[in-house]
């Protein structure tokens, strides 16, 4: 049985590990990763139409990308 | 013929990749000059080793048991995320929300914080000097390594991956001679400019690849890769130009 030293230091190992795969994909815009995998849903859903699902992801990848820009200059607007 | 897709492909990992370099040499040159160029290549080297095992690995593995669809999937959503980051940063720097990229700050502030830390005896390997340029090259080639795989794979094709690699390489080599030429950071590399159009590539590709593995049919088949790269670069400079307005109202209102 590992002591608590050890699995103090195992957990801390696996925080950093999870922490730097986070800070790396989803860096400091969540609602960007959010956002895409609702475009990832939206374009499974919509798969079919051969009209309706490009348009659509289209127009939600324009939609988050304004907003991601609208967000972030949110606080110097205030 | 030439393959549009290919020259896209190669035009895109080559840009991003000497983005990344840029940044990478800049690291690299501020521990290099405040503490020691041995220790700093040694450090670059091993970070090199790294990411060329990581590439061999996971691009084998990748192609040899992964379905098609679900590289696409995975690979097109984590370039429409980068994608969008990246273009996210570079409309905000374009229109005064975000300071733009500066190497040579980036570099005097690295210097101040290494020659800060004490010195060491001759001979000796300088730990900072290794971790610092271990960890600059590792991070920012992982970012090279994941757009070259991405790229490379989501084809389906192994020549893709030769191509991303080659584009990859060719941008680092040519940012590496002429940093090694000028010993400085390169300041004058455009960098907002290239992640400006870097952005808009990565996002467009992950669209088009994260469609393809849902199973959405594109019109046109890999020829709308342009009509999506022309939407999305008009969408971008309406966005540049709406919130460069927006910024100089504020900037009356303040004065």
């Amino acid at each position: 049985m590992p002591s608590g030293k050890t699995l103090s230091v195992i957990w801390k190992r696996v925080k950093s590990f999870f922490t730097f795969w986070k800070d790396f994909l989803v860096g400091d815009s969540p609602v960007l990763a959010l956002g895409v995998v609702i475009i990832l849903f939206v374009a499974y859903l919509l798969r079919g139409s051969a009209v309706l699902a490009p348009v659509s992801i289209i127009i939600l990848v324009l939609v988050l990308i304004t907003f991601a820009v609208w967000q972030k200059t949110k606080a110097r607007r205030r | 013929m030439i393959d549009q897709s290919a020259v896209l492909l190669f035009i895109t990992v080559a840009l991003a990749s000497a983005v990344e370099a840029t940044e990478a040499l800049t690291i690299i040159l501020a521990a290099g000059i405040t503490r020691g160029w041995r220790s700093t290549f040694e450090g670059a080297l091993l970070a090199i080793a790294c990411l060329g095992v990581i590439v061999g690995i996971a691009g084998t593995a990748l192609i040899q048991y992964v379905p098609l669809y679900a590289l696409r999937i995975v690979v097109g959503t984590l370039l429409l995320i980068f994608g969008l980051q990246w273009l996210t940063k570079a409309i905000l720097r374009q229109t005064g929300f975000k300071a733009p990229h500066d190497e040579r700050d980036i570099y005097d502030k690295q210097v101040a914080t290494l020659s800060k830390e004490k010195g060491i005896l001759r001979g000796q390997r300088d730990s900072l000097a290794f971790a610092i340029s271990f960890k600059g090259v590792l991070l920012e080639g992982m970012e090279v390594i994941m757009i070259v795989i991405s790229f490379g794979l989501a084809n389906g094709s192994q020549n893709q991956l030769g191509t991303a690699a080659l584009a990859a390489l060719a941008a680092v080599a040519v940012m590496t001679a002429i940093g090694a030429v000028v010993a400085k950071p390169l300041t004058k590399v455009p960098e907002n400019y290239m992640k400006l159009g870097v952005g808009n590539l990565l996002t467009v590709f992950g669209l088009f690849w994260m469609g393809e593995g849902v199973g959405v049919q594109w019109p046109l088949g890999d020829i709308f890769l342009l009509v999506l790269l022309a939407i999305i670069f008009l969408a971008t400079l309406g966005l540049i130009a709406y919130f460069k307005r927006v910024y100089e109202s504020l900037t009356e209102i303040e004065l």
